[in-house]
């Protein structure tokens, strides 16, 4: 009974590993006996795909093999991320945004403006996209976000209402703009979480550039 | 009641959930969790709620998996042939005593869309329903809760992230460039 049920399930799993080649590639360096016929047929760009995935793991050669080994990764992949980013990336902030009126807000579109961070380091390389990123970039937005988020509550207060009173600022609409300011500084929060976490848990098996701390 | 559709994804992510826990193949194990995740954002959906559907899908489906994957090329697969784990009969004994204990408060729940459920009737409901869109100028009652009615809770929620986040990132950051 429970092999009935979860057989399809196994088999749809089996089925995804191609599509999803990038992450398996760089998942199991180790066990790949299975694919011993790929390594017979087209030895060299096994082998690159090897490194690269070494690479974009955090691995030791970035600095020999840096300038090939994103461009060798994935051509679909990479077209595929360079087209899709700005689209996802106004999505995000949409969902941010537009959360006020819609379903969405902060938390979701936050998540949704990281996911750009991570589909650009999957495709041309973690560690490369968290150079040009900067490590104190993602640290710096939770932080902002937070101010922004304490300032707009407290200072309602300061001005003499209630916690995030947003009327008191006087402003035309102020509680539907504050809201919406609200959402932002959370979306900042959360994308900057997002970021900070898949670059440093991919650097995880570096054992360099700890440039942060 | 329940479309066809509904009961299908209720079985799908039950399969889902049944296959993370049982597949021995980590990589297996986080697709299937990721599916269950998707399935689960979708029946959000259907109970009308878009809102928790979009953070399951966002953070559910999507980061999580990419985390789990990341954190797994650390390991190695697991050596021998057999796809599912062993399952131990006592956990599943315990696991299984506390779903029927937790399932006995089932009964004590309305049903799905009731209109006379206390979530329907409560006072605090009723007000935000006819003053939020007013008051707050914002159409999604459930943003003007979280965002103005509790904004005080959604403080300490973005804290709460900022404060776990930061110290994950130092933690880890100090394992991983040791």
């Amino acid at each position: 009974m429970t092999d009935d049920t979860t057989d399809p399930t196994t088999n749809d799993g089996e089925q995804d590993r191609p599509t999803s080649g990038e992450p398996q590639e760089s998942a199991d360096p180790v066990a790949e006996k299975p694919r011993e016929s790929v390594d017979s047929v087209a030895e060299e760009p096994r082998e690159s795909v090897d490194s690269v995935a070494e690479e974009s793991a955090g691995g030791d050669e970035l600095v020999a093999e840096e300038p090939p080994g994103p461009y060798v990764e994935s051509p679909i992949i990479m077209a595929t991320v360079r087209i899709i980013t700005p689209f996802v990336f106004t999505l995000g902030l949409f969902v941010m945004f537009h959360g006020a009126d819609s379903s969405g807000g902060g938390f979701q579109g936050g998540v949704i403006v990281g996911t750009v961070v991570l589909m650009l380091g999957i495709a041309f390389g973690i560690e490369v996209t968290r150079e040009w990123i900067g490590p104190r970039l993602p640290v710096g937005l939770v932080a902002v976000g937070v101010l922004v988020f304490l300032t707009i509550g407290v200072g309602s207060v300061l001005l003499g209402g209630d916690f995030l009173e947003y009327e008191e600022y006087g402003i035309h609409h102020a509680s539907k703009y504050g809201i919406e300011l609200v959402e932002l500084a959370i979306g900042l929060i959360v994308a900057g979480i997002v970021t900070g976490l898949f670059f440093v848990i991919a650097g995880g098996m570096a054992d360099s550039e700890g440039d942060l701390a | 009641m329940t479309t066809p559709i509904e009961a299908g994804l209720l079985v799908f992510v039950l399969a889902c959930g049944v296959a993370a826990a049982l597949l021995r193949d980590v990589l297996a194990s986080i697709i299937a969790f990721s599916a269950y995740s998707l399935g689960i954002a979708i029946i959000w959906v259907f109970l009308r709620a878009p809102d928790v559907g979009l953070t399951e899908a966002a953070v559910g489906a999507g980061i999580m998996t990419v985390l789990f994957l990341l954190t797994i090329a650390k390991t190695v697969r697991p050596a021998g042939e057999r796809t599912f784990e062993r399952v131990d009969v006592r956990a599943l004994g315990v696991a299984v005593a506390l779903v029927a204990v937790l399932s006995t408060t089932l009964f004590a729940l309305p049903a799905v869309g009731a209109a006379d459920s206390a979530v329907a009737t409560d006072a605090v409901t009723e007000h935000y329903l006819e003053n939020a869109y007013d008051e707050t100028e914002v159409k999604n009652a459930v943003t003007a809760v979280l965002a103005a009615y509790r904004g005080f809770d959604t403080l300490g929620e973005a804290v709460v992230v900022y404060a776990a986040g930061v110290g994950l990132l130092v933690v880890l950051k100090k394992e991983a460039f040791e």
